[in-house]
């Protein structure tokens, strides 16, 4: 483990896919299995379990807080619930049907926290949105032109441009326009298109690999996202596309932008990485929270009181054979390379100061969740 | 109960169409007709025969045929093969050096394409020993992107 490691949130036995920050970080909401759990965050504390939200029956593959706190899940068994937060600290679910036959993979909220998109691998995304009159959340699709599963999506700042990538290797950019709910002034004066009616592909662009993560930087109008082949791309309203490859070539599944010129991924290679852009383009810049030259030993855990009986050497020495058996192609057990133990699934940002990330989440594959300093 | 995980659900729903074999095909390939190749093989051929393997690799990886079809593509794996497994195992680690990033990329294409195929596998031997130089040079990244590139050889 690095000093570049704020927190370290072992929290579950089982991959944790999604995970989200409420406005004020007090609260993290995270996917487990069927279930979305909710804990409130105590300083220098383990974080409190408050609220199991156990409504869906297959795996939940997205959560998401808006900023008024209401939590959003989605999961392979096709719905979307909307869960209310109530005064006793309960939440109320509200089940979205979102008319589609297969599994839902993400879910967004927009920046005004008024409706969200989910995406879906029955290649549609489903603009959601509350109608008073019928107490109801309208599901409304966008199907064409996507091809494939739809892996990530990602909100523009103005609230009407949507972003997805999916394993059809396009990375589109729609309009998520929602009347009497959005205004023309949202997009005055964009760079990517005059008009936006719902639906509307404004842009498309083909990259061939699965597309796992994609996230706009409103201030500069550009978008940036990372694929299955280990590259980070960055493309701006001319179309042009700027790549810069991972040296360790591993999948990266999500990024996040950090300043106007720096961007923090995360990917299967379990710690998070940064890449910068400087005179020649976007470029790798370092591996955060990962020991290269002087690999930390974690000290060897041999708990539990079994080890009790006449000659303990003789005990540990065959628990060691077995463990030296089980290497999978590592050079020694007692290695640990960064903080998390597997791939990473999702990063999120968590800590700002005047528009700069100082602070990135991440949650991964070993249940766990990291805050890494950037 | 009846296996519900078998059921064909887009029989129901004829507008939800499947993702086919077109949809997979990147867009903006340049055709390679059969015409065109036949030089670039006879060109393989006999830098392959004057033992100056450096600048056939260079052949081989710049601007492969992605755009071409099946039985051309057959056609001009077979002279790459013959490259291939002329060099001497000594040679191969100097050769793989001489690659850019990109060049790598096409060879390990040409290289899992010979594990494929009959031909090939005949050949395994050296195949493998190309495969562990480059993997040695660049790691796994080249092997990644070979499983997501559409760009087939």
């Amino acid at each position: 483990m690095s000093d570049s490691v704020v927190v370290n949130y072992k929290l579950a036995k089982a991959p944790i896919y999604s995970h989200c920050f409420s406005q004020d970080r007090s609260i993290l909401a995270l996917t487990l299995n069927s279930d979305c759990l909710v804990f409130r965050l105590i300083p220098n504390g383990k974080p409190q379990l408050v609220a199991t939200l156990p409504d869906h029956d297959k795996t939940v593959t997205s959560v998401d807080i808006s900023i008024h706190g209401r939590i959003v899940t989605c999961s392979q068994d096709r719905n979307a619930i909307v869960w209310e937060p109530l005064s006793d600290g309960s939440y109320k679910p509200t089940l979205v049907l979102l008319r589609i036959n297969r599994a839902a993979t993400c879910v967004k909220w927009a920046p005004s926290g008024y409706k969200f998109a989910v995406g879906s691998s029955a290649r549609i995304i489903a603009i959601c949105y509350y109608e008073q009159e019928n107490d109801w959340w309208v599901s409304k699709h966008i199907k064409k032109p996507i091809k494939s599963t739809v892996n990530c999506l990602s909100w523009h700042p103005n609230g009407i441009m949507l972003a997805c990538g999916g394993t059809d290797g396009y990375v589109r950019a729609f309009s998520g326009f929602v009347k009497g709910l959005d205004s023309k002034e949202q997009v005055s004066n964009s760079p990517w298109a005059d008009k936006f009616p719902f639906g509307a592909l404004i842009r498309e662009w083909y990259d061939g690999a699965w597309i796992h993560g994609v996230a706009w930087r409103g201030s500069q109008e550009k978008l940036a996202f990372v694929t299955h082949n280990g590259t980070f791309n960055v493309v701006d309203a001319s179309d042009e596309i700027l790549t810069a490859e991972y040296p360790e070539g591993l999948p990266l599944t999500s990024v996040v932008w950090v300043n106007d010129h720096e961007a923090v991924c995360g990917g299967f290679s379990c710690h998070p990485v940064l890449f910068s852009e400087g005179a020649n383009g976007w470029q790798f810049s370092k591996n955060i929270d990962k020991s290269v030259a002087s690999r930390t030993p974690v000290a060897a855990s041999f708990e539990g009181g079994d080890d009790q009986d006449e000659n303990p050497s003789f005990g540990i020495s065959a628990l060691r054979k077995f463990k030296d058996l089980d290497l999978k192609g590592k050079v020694s057990t007692q290695v640990q390379e960064c903080t998390h133990e597997n791939a990473i699934m999702e990063l999120a940002p968590y800590a700002e100061s005047s528009g700069n990330v100082t602070e990135v989440s991440s949650c991964g594959l070993d249940g766990k969740v990291v805050i890494y300093r950037v | 109960m009846e296996d519900w995980r078998r059921i064909d659900i887009d029989a129901f729903d004829p507008d939800s169409g499947r993702l086919n074999a077109e949809d997979l095909t990147p867009p903006n390939l340049k055709v390679v007709s059969a015409s065109e190749i036949e030089p670039r093989i006879s060109q393989l051929r006999s830098a392959a025969t004057s033992g100056d393997f450096a600048s056939a690799l260079q052949l081989v990886t710049n601007d492969p045929p992605y755009g071409a079809d099946e039985t051309t593509k057959t056609r001009y794996f077979e002279a790459v093969l013959s490259v291939l497994t002329q060099v001497r195992q000594a040679e191969i680690a100097n050769l793989v050096k001489q690659l850019s990033l990109k060049q790598v990329d096409v060879l390990i294409k040409y290289l899992y394409k010979g594990m494929s195929v009959p031909e090939g596998q005949k050949q395994g031997g050296i195949l493998l020993s190309w495969f562990e130089k480059v993997t040695q040079n660049s790691g796994v990244a080249p092997v990644v992107r070979y499983l997501s590139d559409r760009r087939t050889v």
